[in-house]
Formats: structure tokens, C-alpha cells, sequence
């Protein structure tokens, strides 16, 4: 059971996770599009957590603790994100990431 | 009793304060408030001083707080003998090391009697300027000044040692500098009070080193016979035993030193010369100030520091000589004016020098009698003078010459030739004036008299130079007091042609253009006399003591007699049938050569003085004042101004060029500096910040301001760290 699935295997799901997330949050162009990638890339870290501890530390209740945890806190980023996204929507009335760069130098 | 000794030190807060309230608060802006203040508050402190002086006189004292009666003694023969004081009340002021500076109020029989007479010709000269400076803008001015002035002679007065004393005679300089300088928009006025300030300053900084001298010689100040005191008599014989300098000894030094004081304040010869000057002045200032208080300040002086003056008998007969001198000095001059108050002022000089050389014979007590008694007669001849003035001013023909001339104006009604006849014009004024034209005179009973011959006595007995020469000048006294009161009271009134002062400091064309335009004026006409009551009033209260002062220290064994040497502890003087006797005579004699003069001189105003058809000569010598102003102004002046030139030529020759010089060194080395700036100092930061601003706008091309291109620099940034520690830590 335990060895059914591989170590390298679970890593290499998370890595593609992440990379799949990341990407997205780079490249879409709309908000709500990046807020997901960045759901994707916290959820890769979480099977990170859990990986390493059912093949290594498997006695203390560690990696989950910390997925908990990082579950609850994407859940509250979630929702101040898409508060922001509505306030950036009604302001600029877009939702576009490239067009909002009020920041530009 | 014990009130009026306990609270001294209240009779010059008094003026004090309304010479603060009427400065600092609003009373200022309500001329008739202030004036009233200033004279109620002076009425208050006339009271204290009378009790202080009937508590003095009845021989209280106050000794640590406890009122006990000092035992009368009537002084040793024939030599001064320090009276014990009745209050002393001291207080730390500065801690100098080991000693203490202290600071208080000396009250004595001198003193006592000072205070009273000062307190009672203020008041009388504050009634009278009420009516007088009633019309002056300046009124409120006027009063704080007088006030203030008042509050330093009282202080003076009392002062326990020679610092405060001389704090206080300063504070009256400056009084005195103000009120001469009062009219200021006259030049002259301006000027007076700058030579009266000066001149009198010669005396004063030689008065200081004299204290100062004394300071290093006796370790203190305080007047006081005990230890501690300047007179202590161990103290006065080593300073009289040991040579200073010039082979005088210290006592003599210092003596002289502080003599100098009194020749400024009180116009000895050689630097009498503001005093005349000073009458510029509005006419109760020359009453209060030239004539009765602080001009007397410098025989007080000399009064109070007696004990070192005859330590040292040098000393003294520098002081009858100078006193002496004076007195004949001035009197002959005073025969040759014109102006009424220039003569009283001549006048002054000369009775300052009767006390002065009384002081110098050892009559101590004749000379504090002849102060009090002067006081009154001439405060009450200045306020006369005013107030015939006042009179004259408000004449058809001197109001004509004030349209154009203000100054003009005022000197023509100080011209006697310009009066005449205003015996039945002005009776008041005529009569009060004639009780201290019989003063001044010295015909027996008024005060004059009994004063005058106590110092003649005293020079008789000492020193006969002197007693033939106060002589002559009481002869002299006798002849222009005459003049000047027959010129003014009788024949007929001349002010309707007048010799009209010619204003050295008024522009001339204007002058001809206004006379004739006013000479037209046809608005006023009439002779129209008027005497103010608030202006009779005091000029009856000082007729009054002018006719009974005398009685102060009537030279008989009556129960009333020697009131004043008692008050003072000294011995008593006797009549001598023979000296006063003889001054008599030569008080009539004087009087009867005046009258004789003038009985028909002046039938206009435009005449020549008798004297002068006599001897021209000698009256142009008289009248131009023996020109000392002249020769001041020849070798003093001429030597400041030279100085001056010379300094100033210096200025320009060496310090200007120097300093010229030093600032075209400091332009050239600003230049070279200028260049290294420019090439080197400016141009590296200069190159720094622009190639920061050229970077900038390299570095700015990143700030795009979209999120998602920071996210992928942070990865950016991110993989980079995780490549460096793969590849450079972790292997």
C-alpha cells in the first residue's frame, strides 16, 4: 500500500501542479484567472506537505497540520482577493491584469 | 513717632509710584489725572517727612526695631561733631567675598531736614506746574519726570552709602538731562541738555573714582561712625596720616575727588556753565531742579562726607576757595543779563558758592541752613519768574512774535527790558516775589538774612579772604536783585515795543514774510493780564517760608532758637552784632546802589543799560560771561573737534584702507576658490547625479506597474537564489 504509489511520483504530480499554476497566474489575463493559479500553487504545496510526511514522519501529525492551516488561510485570501477584484473591477471597470499599471514608473 | 521712623523708606516710593503709574498704565493719555497723582502722591510723602522730622526732632530713634529717645547733645566748640543717626535700616545687596555690600536708608538730623524741605518745594512746584504746563501736550511726560526725579533727590537724601547715593544723584542727571531737553523741539533746548549732561558727567566720573578710592581705602561705603562706617575716626586718622598721590594724603585725595562731584552738580566754577544753560527748560524744572533741590545735592554731598573733609584740612581750603570764588564770580556776571531767568540762575551759582565756601570755613550747620533757606526764597523767585512769564506770553506783541517764532516768542518775555510796570498788573506775583527779593537780598527778618549771616559769621571767624569776598558778593547780590526787580515791577510797562529775540536757529527768509503777514493780523489787541490761582497759591506758601524760615535757627537763646544746630547736634551760633551789622549795611548799601542805577533807566525797551554807557567795556565782558562758553568752546571744543578730525582722518587713511584691503584679498581668494569649485568640486557631483538620473531612467523601464511582471521577478529572483544554492553553497 504504501509503496503502490512511489514517493517521486506524488512529487512529480506537485511539481506539475505548481508549474500548471504558476503558469497560469502569469499568464492570464483576466483576475480571476490568476487568483485560480494561485489556488493551484498553494494546493501543489500542499501535497508537498502531506507527501513528505506519510513517507518520513509518518509518527507526528505535522505536513497535515500545515495543509490545514494553508487550506484556511487560501480560503481567507480567496475571499480578500476577490473583494479586491470586484473593488478593481468597480474602479478601473476591468478586470484585465495588464491594464491596470497605475504602479508603472 | 514710631510709624513716620519705621516707614522712611515710603517717602520716595511715593513719587516713585506716580512717576510708574503715570509711564506704565493708561494715565498716561488724561494730562489732569496725572497731574493730580503725581501731586497727591507728593502731598502723602510731604506728610511722612514732616512726621519723620517732628519724630527726629524730638529725639527718637529706632534701635533694632525699638523706639528709644537719643540723648541731645549740643556738640563740641567749634568743631563739627558727628550727630548719631535715627534710623538705620540695612539690607544685604550684593555679597562681595568675605564682605557684604549693603544697601539702606541713614536717617539723621541732615537728612531729616532734607527730606522735609525737598518734599515741601515739590509739592508746591507740582501745584504749580499744574496751572503752568497746563496748555503743554507733553503734560503727563512732564509729571512722570518731576516725579521721578523727586523720588531720586529723596533717596538720595536718605541713602546710607556713598553707591546708593551716588545711583540716586545719577538718576537725577538723567531727570535733569530729560527735563532740561523737555522743549526738544528747540535746537537749543537739545543742546542744553547735552552740555548739562556732559559737563555735569566731568564731575560725576571723578566723584565715582573718589568713591572708588575710597572703597579700596576703607573697604566700604556706609556712612556710620562704628567700624564698619567710612567715618570711623581710627580709619579717618590713618587715611589723613598716609600719602597717596600728588603727596596728598588719602583723606585729602578723596576729599577732592569727591568735591569734583559737587562742582558738576552744583555748578562750581570751572564747570558752572550749564547751569545757565539750563534754563531752557520749562521754568518750574529751573525752579525745582537748577535752583532748590538737585543743584543743592552737591553741597548735601559734601555735607554727608563732612568728617573725611576735615580729616584733612587741604581739602577745605580748596572747597572756600571754590566756593568763594563762585559766589563773587557769578554775582558779577548776574548784574549784566537780561534774561529773568538767566539772572536768577546766575544767582543761583552764586548762593550754591556762599554755601560751598560756608562748608569750606567748617560751617557746616550754615551751610545746610543757607541750603534749606535758598531752597524756598529762590524756588519761590524761579516760580515768580514763571509766572510773569506766563503773563508776558499771553501780551499782543510777544503773541505776534509766536505766530512765526515759538522760541523768539518765549525769550522776549524773559527780557526784563521788555517788562516794567507789572507791580499793578500782576499783585500777587509782585508781592510774593518781593518777600524773596528780600530773601535773597538778605534783609533782616526773612530767611535769606539769618542763613546768609551765619555763613558771613563763620568765614569771619576763619577765614577773613573769604568773609571780605562772600562780602562783595552779597553787595552784588543786593545790586542786581534790585535791578532786576525794579526793571520788572515799576516804571512803565516797555513789552508793547519789545526787543525781540533774534532765533539763531530760525531760517531767515521765512521770518520778515510771517512778521509782516501778522502784523496785519488785527484779531487781538489789548493788554490782558491774568495771574492763575493754582500758580499764587504755592508762590504765597514759599512767601511764606521765604519770611519765616529764618526761624529755624534764629542765632538767640530763645526757647525756639538754634532749632536747626540742635536738630543736628552742633553747637549753636551767636549773633555777632558786628557781622550782622555789617552785612546789613552792605545788603542796604546794594540795594540803594541798584535803585540808585536804575530808578530812571529803561524808559523804552531799546535803551542801554546804565552800567553799560558807563563802562562798555566791562558790561560786554559781564554780559558775554566773562565768554568761558567761548573759551570752552575755543580750547575744549576745538581740542574734541580736532581730536575728532584726526580720528576721523585715521579713519579713512589707515582703517578704511585696511579694511578695503582685507576685502579685495578676501574677492581674490574667493575667485581662485570660485575656479577650483567650479572645475573640480562641481563637475564630479554634478556627473554623479545625472549618471544616477540616467540609471534611474534605465531602472524605471521595469517598473511597468502590472502585477503579474513583479510575480514573475520574484520567481525570477527566486529561481536564482535556488540555483546559487544548488550550484554554489549546497554542492
Amino acid at each position: 500500500m504504501l509503496n503502490a504509489v512511489p514517493l517521486p511520483a506524488v512529487l512529480t504530480l506537485a511539481a506539475a501542479l505548481f508549474c500548471i499554476g504558476l503558469f497560469g497566474a502569469l499568464s492570464r489575463r483576466n483576475l480571476i484567472g490568476v487568483l485560480m493559479g494561485v489556488e493551484l500553487m498553494l494546493n501543489a504545496v500542499n501535497i508537498n506537505l502531506v507527501a513528505f510526511w506519510r513517507y518520513f514522519e509518518a509518527r507526528y501529525i505535522t505536513g497535515q497540520t500545515f495543509a490545514i492551516f494553508i487550506i484556511a488561510v487560501a480560503a481567507a485570501e480567496a475571499a480578500v482577493g476577490l473583494a479586491m477584484v470586484i473593488a478593481v473591477y468597480r474602479h478601473y471597470v476591468t478586470v484585465q491584469a495588464d491594464e491596470i499599471d497605475r504602479l508603472r514608473g | 513717632m514710631a510709624f513716620f521712623l519705621q516707614n522712611a523708606w515710603l517717602i520716595p516710593f511715593w513719587p516713585l509710584l506716580a512717576s510708574a503709574l503715570i509711564t506704565l498704565t493708561p494715565v498716561r493719555r488724561m494730562a489732569m489725572v496725572s497731574a493730580w497723582l503725581a501731586t497727591g502722591l507728593m502731598m502723602i510723602a510731604t506728610v511722612m517727612a514732616l512726621g519723620l522730622l517732628a519724630a527726629v526732632a524730638n529725639g527718637w530713634a529706632l534701635h533694632d526695631g525699638q523706639l528709644v529717645q537719643l540723648a541731645v547733645h549740643h556738640g563740641e566748640h567749634g568743631a563739627f561733631a558727628f550727630p548719631e543717626p535715627n534710623v538705620v535700616q540695612r539690607f544685604v545687596w550684593a555679597p562681595t567675598g568675605e564682605t557684604a555690600l549693603q544697601m539702606g536708608i541713614y536717617i539723621d538730623g541732615a537728612a531729616a531736614a532734607m527730606l522735609a524741605m525737598v518734599t515741601i518745594a515739590s509739592t508746591c512746584i507740582h501745584l504749580f506746574s499744574i496751572g503752568y504746563m497746563a496748555a503743554h501736550p507733553r503734560q503727563s511726560r512732564f509729571f512722570s519726570f518731576i516725579a521721578l526725579f523727586t523720588a531720586a533727590m529723596l533717596l538720595m537724601s536718605m541713602a546710607d552709602n556713598l553707591l546708593l547715593f551716588f545711583m540716586a544723584w545719577e538718576v537725577m542727571g538723567l531727570c535733569s538731562y530729560l527735563l532740561i531737553g523737555f522743549l526738544y523741539e528747540r535746537p537749543s533746548a537739545a543742546r542744553a541738555a547735552v552740555k548739562a549732561f556732559i559737563t555735569t558727567r566731568v564731575g560725576d566720573v571723578l566723584l565715582l573714582l573718589g568713591i572708588v578710592y575710597l572703597y579700596a581705602q576703607a573697604g566700604g561705603i556706609s556712612f556710620g561712625q562704628d567700624e564698619h562706617g567710612i567715618f570711623f575716626p581710627p580709619l579717618l586718622e590713618r587715611l589723613a596720616r598716609e600719602t597717596g598721590v600728588l603727596g596728598l594724603s588719602h583723606a585729602a585725595g578723596i576729599a577732592l575727588l569727591l568735591f569734583a562731584g559737587t562742582v558738576g552738580k552744583s555748578a562750581q566754577f570751572p564747570l558752572h556753565v550749564w547751569l545757565p544753560d539750563a534754563m531752557e527748560g520749562p521754568t518750574p524744572v529751573s525752579a525745582l531742579i537748577h535752583a532748590a533741590t538737585m543743584v543743592a545735592a552737591g553741597v548735601f554731598l559734601v555735607v554727608r562726607t563732612f568728617p573725611i573733609f576735615t580729616a584733612d584740612p587741604t581739602s577745605l581750603g580748596v572747597v572756600a576757595f571754590i566756593g568763594a570764588f563762585t559766589a563773587l564770580f557769578a554775582a558779577t556776571i548776574a548784574v549784566a543779563q537780561f534774561d529773568i531767568k538767566r539772572i536768577l540762575a546766575y544767582s543761583t551759582l552764586s548762593q550754591l558758592g556762599f554755601m560751598v565756601a560756608a562748608l569750606g570755613v567748617g560751617g557746616w550747620v550754615a551751610a545746610m541752613f543757607h541750603l534749606i533757606t535758598h531752597a524756598f526764597f529762590k524756588a519761590l523767585l524761579f516760580l515768580g519768574s514763571g509766572s510773569i512769564i506766563h503773563a508776558m506770553e499771553q501780551q499782543p506783541s510777544i503773541r505776534q512774535i509766536h505766530h512765526y517764532d515759538e522760541y523768539a516768542a518765549q525769550q522776549t518775555a524773559q527780557d526784563i527790558r521788555n517788562m516794567g510796570g507789572l507791580r499793578t498788573r500782576l499783585p500777587w506775583t509782585f508781592w510774593t516775589y518781593t518777600a524773596g527779593y528780600l530773601a535773597l537780598a538778605g534783609i533782616v527778618p526773612f530767611a535769606g538774612f539769618w542763613s546768609k549771616d551765619e555763613i558771613l559769621l563763620d568765614a569771619f571767624k576763619h577765614n577773613i579772604a573769604v568773609y571780605v569776598t562772600l562780602s562783595v558778593a552779597a553787595f552784588l547780590t543786593a545790586v542786581y536783585m534790585t535791578r532786576q526787580w525794579w526793571l520788572v515791577f515799576f516804571g512803565e510797562y516797555r513789552g508793547a515795543q519789545p526787543v525781540v529775540f533774534v532765533n539763531p536757529d530760525a531760517p531767515v527768509s521765512e521770518h520778515g514774510h510771517h512778521r509782516d503777514h501778522h502784523h496785519d493780523d488785527h484779531h487781538e489787541h489789548g493788554e490782558h493780564w491774568h495771574e492763575d490761582p493754582r500758580m499764587i497759591a504755592p508762590l504765597v506758601i514759599l512767601a511764606s517760608f521765604a519770611l519765616t524760615a529764618g526761624l529755624l535757627n534764629l542765632p538767640f537763646d530763645l526757647p525756639f532758637g538754634h532749632w536747626l544746630a540742635t536738630l543736628w547736634g552742633q553747637e549753636a551760633a551767636k549773633l555777632d552784632p558786628l557781622v550782622a551789622g555789617l552785612s546789613l549795611i552792605i545788603a542796604l548799601a546794594g540795594i540803594a546802589v541798584g535803585w540808585y542805577g536804575y530808578r530812571q533807566a529803561f524808559t523804552s525797551a531799546t535803551d542801554t543799560d546804565p552800567l553799560a554807557a558807563r563802562a562798555p567795556g566791562l558790561f560786554t565782558l559781564l554780559n558775554a560771561k566773562y565768554y568761558i562758553d567761548e573759551l570752552y568752546a575755543a580750547t575744549l571744543g576745538q581740542l574734541t573737534a580736532s581730536l575728532a578730525a584726526a580720528w576721523s582722518l585715521l579713519d579713512r587713511a589707515v582703517i578704511d584702507r585696511l579694511i578695503d584691503g582685507i576685502g579685495r584679498f578676501t574677492f581674490g581668494l574667493g575667485k581662485v576658490n570660485f575656479i577650483i569649485d567650479d572645475t573640480l568640486l562641481n563637475d564630479g557631483p554634478d556627473g554623479l547625479a545625472s549618471g544616477t538620473q540616467g540609471s534611474g531612467r534605465q531602472v524605471r523601464r521595469l517598473q511597468t506597474g502590472k502585477a503579474q511582471d513583479y510575480l514573475i521577478y520574484v520567481f525570477g529572483g527566486l529561481l536564482s537564489l535556488a540555483m546559487f544554492w544548488l550550484y554554489v553553497i549546497g554542492r
